[in-house]
């Protein structure tokens, strides 16, 4: 475009996108130069009163969580942090394990994925995108195979097929690992009928060991009464959507979950509110014992060991729930959750629970930003530290957010950091204790 | 540019259609980072300050703020008709470009007038919604989270409501908790206060 060209060609956008905004539901009339066209506002769609939010008194509740009204959410970036500047040095970890970087370059990384024939599928969240790593241990290929999808957290795979959970839409890629330079989605998001709001729509899923698709669906909100039919639950479907059943109920939002490898129980990790001070509610891990399914958890009246919520009350909040069989801690954010069935992990981690720590937002002392092990033993949980190291105290920030784990063949163990977009492998040998 | 065109056809304009497709009838090649700058100034202002009704000011805007909405609107999350065209083909590293230019304007304040008395209605209801935790107290915005000082009021008031009623794609889950269930009222309220700062 030639500079003379280019300043008439600016007028006309000026016109045509001053009239697009304008023009929405109108025909617009042809604009002067002089014209200042009023903007026509996109009707509010009414909200039915059964949808309307039971709200806490946010002033109050602000007041009373006595946090620093400088806490804020933590940017994901959409440009990956360089292989070099990764801050594998810093990473502390049990004598004998090793981390290497296994994946650079997929920015806002979140739930992994190893396909049948060997592709690594890597999810994100706000940033939309579904990566594919080709060969991931050889030439380690980066492709972006989909984009524009709105928290396509959740990814799993079912007979060849890619399936991916993005808020309220369930796309499914037939044969993905044959078709990714052209992928071919499937929108069967009908009958599953997700909700399809923002806030913790960013949904985990899993397929069970009873082959049903699990899928996490979270409060839409910090803290407020909602429909437990709808929204704060774990729901399990058919392949295709149909045979919906809540399994959990009373969840503020759960990011991971995994089976127990001998008991087939189902374990999920469970964030605590924000604004209700800096040392709480401690985060969960759950279990749905046998013959429990559709238990409730708390959410929103009763948290952690059995806290009445400050804002939303009821009498006796904590009567019929189902408490956690361990606390992760305040804030710390544990999402990942996976059990080790490996042999390269010395004997004592079998069947143990390997829980990823995003690291939070609401505390003023930063925590998490680490990967802790629960010990499962007599239905309790020792919950110890296995991969710290990552938070930079002086500047109060975190320098990596743990996402979701992949178990691969040989027994190492693969994690996801969503702040740089990177894949690390977590390694074990003894050949340097023997020294 | 076939966009322009598309729009103006929309419309039903034709004799202006007729004169802007003879406009940018030329080729349309790679454009610079400069010139695409240039595409931007031609709704958000010469020096990043909107004066177009419900165009956003970028000037001053944190620039992780701009880097990750260019994103997310190049790739889709983020539709903007608008925009489709202004941000097609654009490499993280033009995008990297823009954002430093415009986070580097200074803010100006607009034509539109606040009305005081919503303006202490809203100072009034900011603290419960938590507005000044991300945006910080002086509503200067600060890495993904923008500027709201002396943004242009029509655009702040747009976009609040866009939030509460989850029509905004590839919104910021935490802003939409923020005005969950927030009345018409209330939000405008708060985009007066936000503007006037």
């Amino acid at each position: 475009m030639s500079a003379r060209l280019s300043a008439r060609a600016l007028t006309a956008g000026v016109l045509a996108i001053a009239m697009s905004v304008a023009g929405m539901h109108a025909i617009a009339q042809a604009p002067t130069a002089s014209q200042a066209t009023p903007a026509v506002q996109p009707p509010t769609p009414a909200t039915p009163a059964y949808m309307m939010p039971m709200l806490p008194d946010a002033k109050a509740m602000a007041a009373r969580s006595n946090q620093s009204p400088t806490l804020s959410g933590i940017p994901t970036s959409p440009i990956a942090t360089a292989i070099e500047k990764l801050p594998l040095e810093k990473m502390v970890l049990p004598p004998g394990f090793k981390v290497e970087t296994f994946v650079s370059g997929v920015a806002g990384a979140r739930m992994i994925y190893l396909g049948p024939k060997g592709t690594l599928f890597v999810s994100t969240s706000r940033l939309g995108r579904i990566y594919a790593v080709k060969d991931p241990f050889g030439k380690k290929e980066v492709m972006t195979i989909a984009q524009g999808l709105t928290l396509p957290n959740g990814i799993a795979m079912k007979d060849g097929a890619l399936i991916v959970v993005a808020n309220s839409k369930v796309f499914r890629y037939d044969a993905i690992e044959d078709t990714l330079d052209k992928p071919v989605q499937t929108d069967i998001s009908e009958k599953f009928r997700l909700p399809g709001d923002q806030m913790h729509g960013w949904r985990y899923i899993a397929f069970g060991p009873d082959s049903k698709l699990y899928i996490a669906a979270g409060a839409y909100c910090n803290v407020c009464e909602l429909n437990p039919g709808i929204n704060g639950n774990i729901r399990r479907y058919d392949a295709d959507g149909s045979n919906m059943e809540i399994v959990a109920r009373g969840v503020r939002n759960t990011v991971g979950f995994d089976w127990h490898p001998a008991t087939q129980e189902l374990w999920f990790t469970d964030n605590g509110r924000d604004w209700a001070g800096n040392e709480g509610p401690e985060d969960e891990l759950n279990r749905i014992a046998k013959g429990k399914d559709g238990a409730f958890y708390g959410f929103p009246y009763c948290h952690a060991n059995g806290m009445p919520d400050p804002d939303i009350k009821r009498p006796d909040p904590c009567v019929g729930v189902t408490l956690p069989v361990a606390l992760l801690g305040p804030h710390g954010a544990a999402i990942g959750l996976k059990f080790y069935t490996g042999s390269m992990f010395p004997a004592k981690y079998r069947n143990v629970a390997f829980i990823a720590r995003h690291g939070s937002w609401n505390r003023e002392i930063k925590f998490g930003y680490d990967i802790v092990t629960a010990t499962i033993e007599g239905g309790k949980a020792k919950v110890e530290p296995f991969l710290s190291g990552l938070i930079d105290k002086e500047k109060n920030v975190g320098l990596v957010r743990p996402v979701a784990f992949l178990q691969l063949q040989d027994g190492s163990l693969l994690f996801s950091d969503e702040l740089n977009g990177a894949i690390y492998r977590i390694s074990y040998s003894d050949a340097s204790l023997r020294k | 540019m076939t966009f322009l065109v598309t729009q103006l056809r929309r419309f039903r304009v034709p004799a202006l259609w007729l004169g802007i497709s003879l406009l940018l009838s030329g080729p349309v090649v790679a454009q610079s980072v400069a010139e695409r700058i240039q595409l931007c100034q031609a709704c958000h202002g010469q020096d990043g300050n909107s004066l177009i009704p419900n165009i956003p000011s970028l000037a001053g805007q944190p620039e992780f703020f701009l880097l990750n909405q260019l994103v997310l609107i190049r790739e889709g999350v983020r539709p903007i008709a608008a925009m489709q065209e202004v941000v097609k083909g654009l490499k993280d590293a033009d995008i990297q470009a823009i954002a430093a230019h415009f986070a580097g304007l200074p803010a100006k304040a607009g034509d539109e007038k606040t009305d005081p008395a919503l303006v202490t209605q809203g100072a009034e209801l900011a603290p419960g919604l938590e507005c000044i935790s991300c945006h910080k107290p002086d509503l200067t915005g600060q890495q993904q989270m923008p500027r709201l000082a002396r943004q242009r009021l029509d655009y702040l008031i747009m976009a609040l409501k866009s939030f509460r009623d989850g029509t905004r794609s590839g919104a910021d889950p935490l802003m939409v908790g923020a005005v969950l269930g927030r009345s018409d009222a209330e939000l405008i309220a708060l985009a007066h206060y936000a503007a006037s700062k």
